[in-house]
């Protein structure tokens, strides 16, 4: 292992807070610069994905992976997603249908479908999985600077 | 904003802002694969749509 790699629990805890909120893994590894702009990528494309009503994917049994990867990609972004949730849906809803039922669920299908259906959501849905993927990528970034596989120039 | 292409050149500059940072230390390198990913993103959506011009939709 290099000298200069972390602790198991700071890259624990970097990878963690990464996640939570993008950016701050690499503030926690010291690298200010590049967290503050990460964010700022990450946050920007959140924000334009919602303004734009992207998709909040919701898990559809009929589409398992697709919906599901689809779900994934909107989780990139930590908890800010299921605020996104809270304020589309009314409650954190990662799928189509309620409890172990396999009917769906009349409430979240209509929100989903009414923001399909409007101009910019196929754009919004865009940002919004690029957003959650970047900061997926971001985690692997912090594993490696962890590590000490990325030293700084 | 409604245009399809501002979205376009919104959505590559996060992009290749991101893999800049990502990919290369240095401003310098970041700013050169910056620039080059972020004009190949353009001129690519550019050169393909033109290349689809002709056809009927």
């Amino acid at each position: 292992m290099p000298d200069d790699a972390a602790s198991t629990g700071k890259t624990a805890a970097a990878i963690a807070l990464g996640w939570v909120v993008p950016g701050l893994g690499h503030v926690v590894l010291g690298r200010l610069r590049q967290g503050l702009l990460f964010a700022a990528i990450i946050w920007g494309a959140f924000g334009l994905g919602l303004a734009y009503d992207g998709r909040l994917a919701l898990r559809d049994h009929r589409q398992p992976l697709l919906t599901t990867l689809q779900v994934i990609a909107n989780l990139g972004v930590g908890p800010a997603d299921v605020a996104a949730r809270l304020a589309v849906y009314g409650e954190p809803a990662y799928s189509m249908t309620r409890g172990a039922g396999a009917r769906e669920d009349p409430h979240r299908a209509e929100i989903f479908r009414a923001r399909e259906r409007t101009g910019g959501a196929n754009y919004g849905t865009a940002y919004l999985w690029t957003a959650g993927l970047m900061n997926l990528l971001l985690l692997f970034d912090v594993w490696d600077i962890a590590r000490g596989r990325r030293p700084l120039p | 904003m409604t245009s399809h292409f501002l979205h376009m050149l919104v959505y590559s500059t996060l992009v290749s802002a991101f893999f800049a940072l990502l990919l290369r230390n240095g401003k310098r390198e970041q700013l050169r694969l910056g620039a080059v990913l972020w004009l190949s993103m353009v001129g690519g959506a550019l050169v393909l749509a033109w290349l689809m011009f002709p056809f009927p939709r």
